[in-house]
């Protein structure tokens, strides 16, 4: 699957390569994202899925292999690492919303520090943001108020109001009880719907069933598989795959 | 108990000195003041300094802060005032002390500020400059603000235990309290000058100890 010139490609992936010292967690990755789509990344813990999500916006350094935003160098010596990540939302298993500042000011530091918008202008972007998570009425809270789910909400508002070409989640709701799960996946489909190109981690497959365009199987550090939700989750030729369905079955 | 009060309680006896002992409090609290106002801006500084891990950088830091938190300070205060001038530097006796002990107390604030850096998850790091913010933006927006709350107790704690060394620039004929007070004693062969010495002292340091108090009993309590 090595890629063309695409027009509608955000994110090229070639031959991406990770390793720590002689322990190889990501070998000879690629793959593309166009547009508008959602691609899912599956696989058991240890399958190098977050460090190859990752390294799309460079928290992780890739050993080898090259990354375009937009056609534009993601990897390489000269790039603009902050430049490039005001494009590239994020969004954390472990939520990392800022403990010292409420809702809003989660929101607002990177519009007012990174973007330079004026307080007003950051605050009314900010409040629009939340409303669309849902969280309006809680911008003036601090983190430690909120639950889980309204946490990751906050976090998800956090990175979409930079407006990013491509929103990353890593594992947004493993770390939240279970009844908070579906408010965030909520969110993330509408968010989708939105029009929104996202790379994500998850290990609920029946999100990735309902809202991926494309899902890739990792299996130690290489893609085993990749192709449409039906094609790799529900009638999957590999039987790596079948033994992983089944035990991650929900 | 009149032997206590002649000894200890003679104030009458002190009249003459009030001026003195005013200057030498003066010098106390202005001494105090000015350890701490530099000692924890320059642990600071060391502390954001090592967060960028340059080898040799680190390790001359390092250095410097276990060589100024195992020196006595008295030793430090004494070699201040009395090597320097080998190197043509002089200094002032006032200077000498308030030098030895904010080397000390910086060395002691890099580690608590060291430590309170590394108590900050690391996914504060990456979800700031996830959005682009730089390295400094992060620290100063996202890093200590949360670096502050913690560190503020034992902070306060450790600066007042330094402060409180500024009675050892006695010893090199700063004519700060203790000195002064104890020199009047010996003056007037009576010790109420040192119990005056030993409540300004107290009324000096003791808002700083009610006030650690106070910060700790409100990080006990859950927010």
């Amino acid at each position: 699957m090595r890629t063309g010139a695409d027009p509608d490609a955000i994110v090229v992936v070639e031959g991406l390569g990770k390793t720590f010292g002689s322990h190889v967690v990501l070998h000879d990755i690629s793959f593309r994202v166009r547009r508008g789509e959602a691609v899912v990344l599956v696989g058991s813990s240890g399958s190098g899925k977050s460090t190859c999500l990752r390294c799309l916006n460079r928290l992780e350094e890739p050993t080898v292999g090259s990354i375009t935003l937009s056609g534009e160098a993601v990897t390489g010596p000269k790039v603009d690492l902050n430049a490039l990540r005001r494009r590239i939302g994020m969004v954390f298993q472990g939520i990392h919303l800022y403990p010292h500042r409420t809702a809003l000011g989660n929101v607002t530091l990177a519009l007012r520090k990174v973007l330079g918008l004026s307080s007003a202008e950051a605050d009314a972007r900010a409040r629009s943001h939340l409303e669309r998570v849902g969280l309006a009425e809680k911008a003036d809270f601090y983190p430690a108020e909120l639950s889980g789910g309204q946490q990751q909400r906050v976090g998800i508002a956090r990175a979409m109001a930079l407006e990013p070409q491509v929103m990353l989640f890593d594992e947004p709701t493993s770390a939240l009880d279970p009844e908070l799960v579906g408010e965030v996946l909520g969110v993330m489909t509408r968010t989708k719907q939105a029009g929104m190109t996202m790379v994500v981690v998850t290990h609920e497959i029946q999100f990735a069933r309902e809202v991926a365009d494309r899902v890739i199987f990792l299996d130690k550090g290489t893609i085993l598989a990749s192709g449409t939700p039906q094609e790799i989750l529900e009638r999957p030729e590999n039987p790596r795959i079948r033994e992983f369905l089944s035990r991650t079955r929900n | 108990m009149d032997q206590i009060l002649r000894y200890f309680f003679d104030f009458g006896l002190l009249a003459p000195y009030w001026p003195e002992i005013l200057r030498g409090f003066g010098l106390t609290v202005s001494m105090s003041i000015l350890t701490v106002l530099i000692g924890i801006p320059l642990g600071l500084l060391i502390a954001v300094a090592r967060l960028y891990r340059i080898r040799i950088v680190n390790l001359l830091i390092i250095l410097y802060i276990d060589f100024f938190r195992a020196i006595p300070q008295i030793v430090l205060i004494i070699l201040v005032y009395f090597a320097l001038p080998y190197f043509n530097v002089v200094i002032d006796p006032f200077w000498a002390t308030v030098g030895a002990l904010e080397l000390v107390l910086s060395a002691f604030a890099e580690e608590i500020f060291w430590a309170g850096i590394n108590a900050v998850p690391k996914g504060q790091w990456e979800a700031a400059r996830s959005t682009g913010l730089t390295f400094g933006q992060t620290l100063r927006s996202v890093i200590l603000p949360q670096v502050v709350r913690i560190t503020i107790p034992p902070l306060t704690n450790r600066a007042i235990g330094i402060s409180k060394g500024t009675a050892l620039g006695s010893v090199i004929a700063v004519p700060e309290l203790l000195n002064v007070t104890s020199s009047i004693q010996s003056n007037v062969a009576n010790p109420t000058a040192l119990t005056v010495g030993a409540v300004l002292f107290v009324l000096l340091f003791l808002p700083f100890v009610l006030f650690t108090r106070w910060l700790e009993r409100l990080h006990a309590t859950p927010r």
